[in-house]
């Protein structure tokens, strides 16, 4: 163990942060806006957000902290217990295992394998929804769903790359 | 020792992300199954966050009343003339309603009629809308403690707006009319034909199960039957906003997407044939 006792638990703050945003962004995207419509197809920004600590940090965003911020995910938002924790496990696995892809590439081939992992887990999504209610489900909310989130990546992904640069490195 | 440590965490690694997904799965299940531990643990995630909700909501609403009032300003000479027409219509009806509720306790006595239970109303404010495109509910601030359990119908002063499927200590879920699990059994006002008002995640709800020589037309109002004791009777659900091929669509009297204060109503109806969990007729599916 190296440095003081202060010096341990500054470090330990710092590399949860890319859980305690993850969460923050869980609650962030379920409090209501009273925009019509808008609740459906509301921005996965709790994927952006697993999807780019991911790629950047993935020894800060172990398999247990997708699973709880999936789980609380579906408790807040009224998914069924499970979903989206299953997704958010799998998004980072198949996003860890990739990691050579993205790593030090442009910023545009990072956006077209978020786009790929979202649509994945959009589709999923549907299909796990449609197995748990059991009939057939209008997949076009998932869709304009998929549409926003990957259109608002790059902004989120710039404001996850400052807090990684200024306070993580 | 450490050449041998990356290999093994590897490993360990591995079986966890197989350990969670199995453990995911499990749980859907689980809960698909209502089980109380797992409904019981949700409830106590939902409670601890409901309060943090209640307060960062809080800008959003402010905000959003903001907006309102300032239309409100703008259109103050137009609503002023609306709500004059308004009124004075309004006390004719109440002329009516006097007339009619002076009749309705003359008949009753006549009758011996027993009159229907009194509803118990709970007010809570939305802190939480639904988390993606394939659900529709939304968390409310109040929960066990303030009278609010599973099942409770949940209204807004313009109709229905869906039910409790699960109650915390001081938050609470709504499943709204429009979501795919929904089913209200109601009546089509016109002709007093029973239904099944069956949501599929539209914004328009379907009518499913109406005898089959009904004549519906857009326009008619639909309202609870309190059929099943978990509704009571003659709330306001919505009216008939179109007839075809997609079958019946019901427009609901409530906006669902804006809301922020609702009511739930404790109401201790009288169970009639019909189970009395609403979700479950399995023919409804095929509809």
């Amino acid at each position: 163990m190296t440095g003081t006792f202060a010096q341990r638990l500054d470090r330990i703050a710092r590399n949860l942060l890319p859980l305690a945003i993850s969460i923050s962004l869980v609650v962030l995207s379920v409090l209501p806006v009273y925009l019509p419509g808008y609740g459906e197809v509301a921005a996965n920004l709790v994927l952006m957000s697993v999807f780019y600590w991911s790629v950047h940090r993935p020894e800060l965003i172990a398999p247990a902290n997708a699973f709880a911020i999936g789980l609380l995910q579906d408790v807040l938002g009224g998914t069924p217990p499970g979903m989206n924790a299953l997704l958010l496990v799998l998004v980072r696995s198949v996003v860890v295992t990739q990691g050579r892809v993205f790593r030090g590439k442009s910023f545009l081939v990072l956006w077209w394998g978020f786009s790929l992992v979202a649509m994945g887990a959009g589709l999923a999504l549907w299909v796990l929804s449609m197995g748990y209610a059991m009939t057939s489900i209008d997949p076009m909310p998932g869709m304009f769903r998929w549409a926003l989130t990957v259109a608002l990546f790059p902004l989120f992904a710039g404001l996850f790359a400052r807090v990684q640069n200024s306070v993580l490195q | 020792m450490l050449r041998l440590a990356v290999p093994l965490k590897a490993l360990v690694q591995r079986f966890a992300v197989l350990f969670l997904v199995l453990a995911a799965f499990a749980l859907m299940l689980l809960s698909k199954a209502e089980t109380v531990v797992v409904e019981r643990a949700a409830s106590t995630i939902s409670d601890i966050a409901a309060p943090i909700m209640d307060v960062l909501s809080r800008p959003a609403a402010s905000l959003n009343e903001a907006i309102e009032t300032a239309r409100n300003l703008a259109n103050l000479r137009t609503e002023n003339e609306r709500l004059k027409r308004e009124n004075a219509r309004l006390l004719a009806w109440q002329e009516a309603a006097r007339r009619l509720a002076d009749q309705n306790r003359a008949l009753h006595a006549l009758l011996d009629f027993k009159p229907d239970p009194q509803s118990r109303y709970v007010s809570a404010r939305v802190v939480g809308d639904s988390g993606g495109a394939f659900v529709r509910s939304m968390l409310l601030n109040a929960g066990k403690r303030d009278g609010v359990t599973k099942g409770q119908a949940v209204v807004t002063g313009d109709g229905l707006v869906g039910r409790i499927v699960s109650a915390g200590q001081w938050s609470s879920r709504v499943l709204l009319i429009t979501d795919i699990n929904s089913r209200v059994p109601v009546i089509v006002e016109s002709a007093r034909d029973r239904a099944i008002l069956a949501g599929d995640n539209t914004n328009l709800p379907k009518l499913v199960f109406l005898p089959g020589n009904t004549v519906v037309k857009p326009g008619d109002h639909v309202i609870t039957s309190g059929d099943g004791g978990v509704f009571p009777p003659g709330l306001p659900v919505g009216r008939v906003a179109s007839v075809g091929d997609g079958g019946i669509r019901v427009q609901p009297f409530v906006r669902l997407d804006s809301l922020e204060f609702v009511r739930t109503v404790d109401y201790v109806g009288v169970s009639t044939a019909i189970p009395e969990d609403d979700e479950a007729p399995p023919e409804a599916d095929k509809q």
